[in-house]
């Protein structure tokens, strides 16, 4: 009998798979936008406006890897912007009322977010409910109960200046850059998230879990523990980007984080994850990060009216989608 | 039930089973699904469940698989008497089941699927040994001769019969006692099921068991040694292929023929 495995790693077709994979794809494409918009606008590369690009991007970004592990595994979470508010209100609310101190309001916080993430996971997972509705909900009490708490109010400065403060939220000079210490949480959080998701066999489930969740659970995948996990993940990773944010513009704000779900969902979904489920890319989710916030800056610098903003935003999310569509299709006839 | 005269024809004749069932019942509430079946299954032989639907056959093999309890009667696993309290503890102890369904990651290659939920890792970050999963998986294929572009491949880009190959694999690479396959060719063509028959009839070289489930007579004739037959929940009896024809087969299953006292 002959046996056909046939070589796959022949240069030619290494180079075809790399080009037809999404995140390449989407790594060109990041290319021609930033070089567009250099060319375009030169102030778009000077180190003020890279300055203020890099301090609003790992905010968003930290969310992005939470919600990139859990698409990967079929679910999403839509109550992220409210989290990413709630958890810095919370927060402030503790440490300004003198009720405890700093260290102690970011540990109650972060627990804060753990319960959300929980209370989605279980009820996705145990009741059986799909987390758009779960979490749709989720996002209406958690914004409900931030509102409430601050009587809609943004919370007064936060100026005492300690060592969570600078672990969180510290500027450095780097070269002609100003730069923030949220950068290094972004990276180190990237580089656990693709460590989880290409190199552990947690990340193997998770991809598993997203194809076909019951052929995971057939070989003894705890599936509904690695969901309700990745759920906690995500609210605590929304959470602390909200306390990045908020020590960073030393306010906390109930409304701070509106409509983030749905940017970072746009960010990871550009990046080549499937929003389906069973497959993610922790570095398509870096570039489609760092090509929404280049987009929003961009548009702006080269003299798009205010109010025609979203239009392009919304147009170049679309087109990345057809062309990811294009991609998969081709892929899938190979 | 003639027991003694059914031994396997090819191998191990006088060795002891590999898995014995004995007087298994199953009730559900006030229904019983399987009433006293007792069979033994020996290592290198291929025995045919065969039935109507609803005669129980899929709740004997979830009873054997330990997805389900039995409510009465004993299982030995090679002399040994066991009780499963999950589908992973019967995997654990060398049972695979491949279901009608696959159970494949469509996303995933095909060799992180043949390691689904028992993955290699090594060093201190416990990363995934990739190349460790690839090369047990090309040989694994190489000697069963399931015929994939290659282990990298993607399930969903392979087709009906060659996911059913690495569904069959992958059982084959986890088993140590017994295999059971329900309905295995069920949805594919004919090129397709004859590749995957070779395949089955190819694990009795492997000295493990195999129970299959079918409802394909010519299958189940070309394939099995014995066949065992259920009519609602009741075992009708056991036929060696050999001495049997499928005019008999085909009365015990529709009931033309009674069973025989146990």
């Amino acid at each position: 009998m002959t046996v056909l495995i046939q070589p796959f790693d022949k240069p030619a077709s290494r180079w075809r798979g790399l080009a037809g994979s999404p995140q390449i794809a989407s790594l060109v494409i990041l290319a021609i936008v930033l070089v567009g918009f250099s060319l375009a606008r030169p102030a778009f590369l000077s180190p003020l406006n890279i300055s203020n690009m890099m301090a609003f991007l790992p905010e968003l970004g930290i969310i992005a890897l939470g919600m990139t592990l859990l698409l990967t595994a079929g679910e999403f979470d839509l109550s992220v912007g409210a989290t990413f508010a709630l958890g810095p209100v919370i927060v402030m609310l503790l440490a300004q009322n003198g009720v405890v101190d700093i260290g102690t309001a970011l540990a109650i916080g972060l627990l804060v977010c753990i319960a959300i993430g929980a209370i989605n996971g279980l009820i996705v997972t145990k009741i059986g409910i799909s987390s758009f509705l779960v979490t749709l909900s989720m996002l209406m009490i958690v914004r409900g109960v931030a509102l409430y708490i601050t009587q809609g109010f943004p919370l007064k400065s936060w100026d005492q200046p300690g060592v969570f403060v600078t672990l969180l939220a510290d500027s450095f000079e780097l070269g002609p850059w100003r730069l923030y210490t949220s950068l290094w949480w972004f990276i180190a959080l990237t580089a656990l998230a693709a460590y989880i998701l290409n190199f552990s066999k947690l990340g193997n489930w998770i991809s598993a879990i997203g194809s076909n969740r019951n052929a995971a659970v057939a070989r003894g995948v705890p599936a509904d523990a690695v969901k309700i996990g990745l759920f906690i993940v995500t609210s605590v990773l929304a959470g602390l980007a909200g306390m990045i944010s908020a020590f960073r513009i030393s306010a906390a704000s109930p409304v701070a984080g509106t409509g983030y779900e749905l940017e970072v969902i746009a960010m990871v979904v550009v990046g080549g994850t499937a929003l389906t489920g069973g497959r993610g890319t922790i570095l398509g989710t870096i570039v489609g990060a760092v090509m929404l916030r280049a987009i929003r800056n961009g548009i702006v610098l080269v003299g798009v009216p205010g109010l025609a903003f979203n239009i392009f935003v919304g147009a170049i999310i679309l087109v990345m989608l057809i062309l990811h569509a294009f991609i998969q299709k081709r892929s899938f006839r190979r | 039930m003639a027991e003694p005269a059914l031994k396997p024809a090819n191998t191990q004749a006088d060795s002891s089973p590999v898995l014995s069932l004995r007087g298994i019942q199953k009730n559900f509430g006030g229904v019983t699904a399987i009433e006293n079946f007792s069979l033994d299954l020996h290592a290198g032989e291929i025995v045919a469940l065969v039935g109507d639907n609803g005669a129980g056959k899929s709740t004997l093999v979830k009873i054997i698989s330990g997805v389900h309890p039995p409510s009465e009667g004993v299982m030995e696993l090679s002399g040994e008497a066991v009780r499963f309290a999950d589908a992973s503890v019967a995997r654990e102890r060398g049972i695979e089941v491949v279901y009608q369904d696959l159970a494949l990651a469509d996303q995933q290659p095909v060799y992180m699927n043949m390691f689904l939920g028992r993955e290699p890792v090594r060093g201190p970050l416990r990363v995934l040994d990739r190349r460790g999963m690839i090369e047990a998986t090309e040989k694994l294929v190489r000697e069963l001769d399931v015929r994939i572009p290659s282990v990298r491949a993607t399930i969903r880009n392979l087709s009906g019969g060659q996911r059913q190959g690495v569904a069959i694999a992958r059982a084959t690479h986890w088993a140590t006692k017994l295999i059971l396959l329900d309905e295995p060719t069920a949805a594919l063509g004919v090129a397709e099921t004859a590749k995957v028959e070779e395949l089955v009839a190819s694990l009795r070289a492997r000295n493990i068991a195999v129970l299959i489930i079918s409802h394909s007579l010519d299958q189940v004739f070309r394939l099995s040694d014995r066949i065992c037959v259920l009519r609602r929940g009741r075992q009708i009896g056991v036929r060696r292929t050999n001495d049997t024809d499928k005019n008999e087969i085909i009365g015990m299953i529709t009931g033309l023929i009674e069973s025989e006292p146990a």
